[in-house]
């Protein structure tokens, strides 16, 4: 519970960083840029539609994770951990913030065609829809915590590392989160189909942090 | 709180740290000292919980830890203030931003914190790790950068501590802590190290030697030789007087005082 508390004490001060720098700003306005255009002319009934977008949102949300995870300096950070009591809360603390981003970028995805388009969906295929978004941004959080630092340290390394494992798993529709969950909505299945790709995406994210805070222990 | 047998070792160098054992208490402050990567920032890292050592254990780390690092960055776009709550926050612990104040804080309060001169940042990460009532501090160099005036002030703030201590320093302002036990990284290892010697002697100056217990001895709040019951002290001409009344209501007795 303390370890939760202190996690949050650490989210709103890498957010109310992240709010300040023009860094996070960036990933976002790409997502909004790639809704416009899907959704801009005559993308089709729904839910397929969904299949791109959700795609867009995985290397956006991996993008938007490495940025919050490399908010700080390595020095700033071990005055962090130092305060927060270990690598823990902060990791977690880091988790929360893409996690939010993740939740806000999956609302606006979803509601998008349903505001800005002829076309609308029953509430079953909209949830369908919102966990499709989910799972390929939660994935994308875990990827991006498990390119930055502190597990790799070179922001260059972590770009290249992060696009390739981004490529190589969002084509292969067999394959979960992002894969299934993207070949599931093309296919028009139910929100039940989504429920192994978004624990998957959850999986990956806790890896992620779990990765992170290791890494940082050994310092 | 005791660290035991801290051992770090990175992939492919040999140990920088090969087995430490040190106790840190309330009331003696350690000042540790040792040459350029002799890994001094490693062992204070490991004590305040950033990292952890690749053998051994520390024991007894208190919940809040106050901890400043070489070269703090400040590289942030919040303002000073704005971090000192946050970190309060994270501690969760009251914020004492009025630390700023004490420290001669000049820097922009409503500007990023990345704007501030190496001396601004330093005083705001002191004010980091000083505030809120830690109760173990673990400052690396807290007086590089530091104007003479805030020096002054932080040495005060490390006297009247009364918690744990671990400190580094270069600048030989350590010494002035009264009753500071000064340990040296040796190959890896803690070794005792005498304290640095009093600085060489101004102009104008008086050689004073007081006789009392070490304990008072050590407690004058000037730097001192001290050989058993014997203090040996240079002092400006102008301030003999007062140092010689205030060592006399301490219990000392004055057993010479001969120009320098």
């Amino acid at each position: 519970m303390t370890t939760l508390t202190t996690a949050v004490a650490v989210a709103r001060y890498l957010l109310s960083d992240a709010v300040r720098s023009q860094r996070v700003i960036i990933p976002v306005v790409l997502q909004v840029a790639v809704l416009a255009v899907l959704f801009g002319g005559d993308p089709g009934p729904l839910p397929a539609p969904w299949a791109a977008s959700a795609l867009a949102l995985y290397p956006v949300a991996t993008w938007l994770a490495l940025t919050v995870a490399n908010t700080e300096d390595p020095v700033q950070r071990s005055v962090t951990v130092a305060a927060a009591g270990g690598p823990g809360p902060v990791a977690i603390g880091t988790l929360l913030v893409a996690l939010l981003g993740d939740v806000l970028l999956s609302v606006l995805s979803v509601a998008w065609p349903l505001v800005a388009t002829p076309y609308s969906a029953p509430p079953g295929t909209v949830l369908a829809g919102v966990l499709t978004h989910l799972a390929a941004a939660i994935t994308g959080t875990g990827v991006g915590l498990l390119c930055a630092r502190p597990v790799i340290r070179r922001i260059g390394w972590s770009l290249l590392t992060a696009l390739i494992v981004v490529i190589v798993t969002a084509v292969q529709p067999w394959l979960p989160p992002v894969g299934s969950a993207v070949a599931a909505i093309t296919d028009g299945r139910g929100p039940g189909s989504l429920l192994v790709p978004v624990l998957a995406a959850c999986a990956v994210a806790g890896a992620g942090t779990w990765v992170s805070a290791l890494v940082s222990r050994r310092g | 709180m005791r660290i035991e047998g801290v051992h770090q070792a990175y992939r492919g160098g040999p140990p920088v740290l090969a087995g430490v054992d040190l106790a840190l208490e309330p009331g003696a402050p350690v000042v540790l000292a040792g040459g350029n990567g002799s890994g001094k920032s490693t062992l204070l890292r490991i004590v305040a919980g950033c990292a952890a050592p690749s053998a051994g254990r520390v024991h007894g780390r208190p919940r809040v830890v106050g901890f400043l690092p070489d070269r703090f960055p400040a590289q942030l776009r919040m303002p000073a203030d704005v971090y000192l709550r946050h970190l309060a926050a994270i501690r969760r612990v009251t914020a004492e931003p009025e630390l700023l104040e004490a420290f001669g804080f000049s820097g922009p309060r409503a500007e990023p914190m990345a704007r501030l001169s190496k001396g601004n940042a330093q005083k705001v990460g002191l004010a980091q790790a000083l505030g809120g009532g830690p109760g173990l501090v673990v400052l690396d160099e807290p007086w590089a950068g530091l104007d003479v005036a805030a020096a002054a002030v932080l040495r005060d703030r490390l006297t009247a501590l009364e918690v744990p201590l671990l400190v580094t320093d270069h600048t030989g302002r350590a010494a002035r802590i009264p009753g500071a036990r000064h340990l040296r990284l040796v190959d890896g290892r803690v070794v005792a190290d005498a304290p640095p010697a009093p600085s060489a002697p101004a102009v104008g100056a008086v050689a004073v030697v007081l006789r009392g217990p070490a304990r008072t001895l050590h407690g004058l709040g000037v730097p001192a030789r001290v050989e058993a019951d014997r203090a040996h002290l240079s002092v400006p001409a102008a301030e003999v007087d007062a140092l010689l009344r205030g060592a006399l209501d301490l219990g000392c007795s004055v057993v010479s005082v001969t120009p320098a």
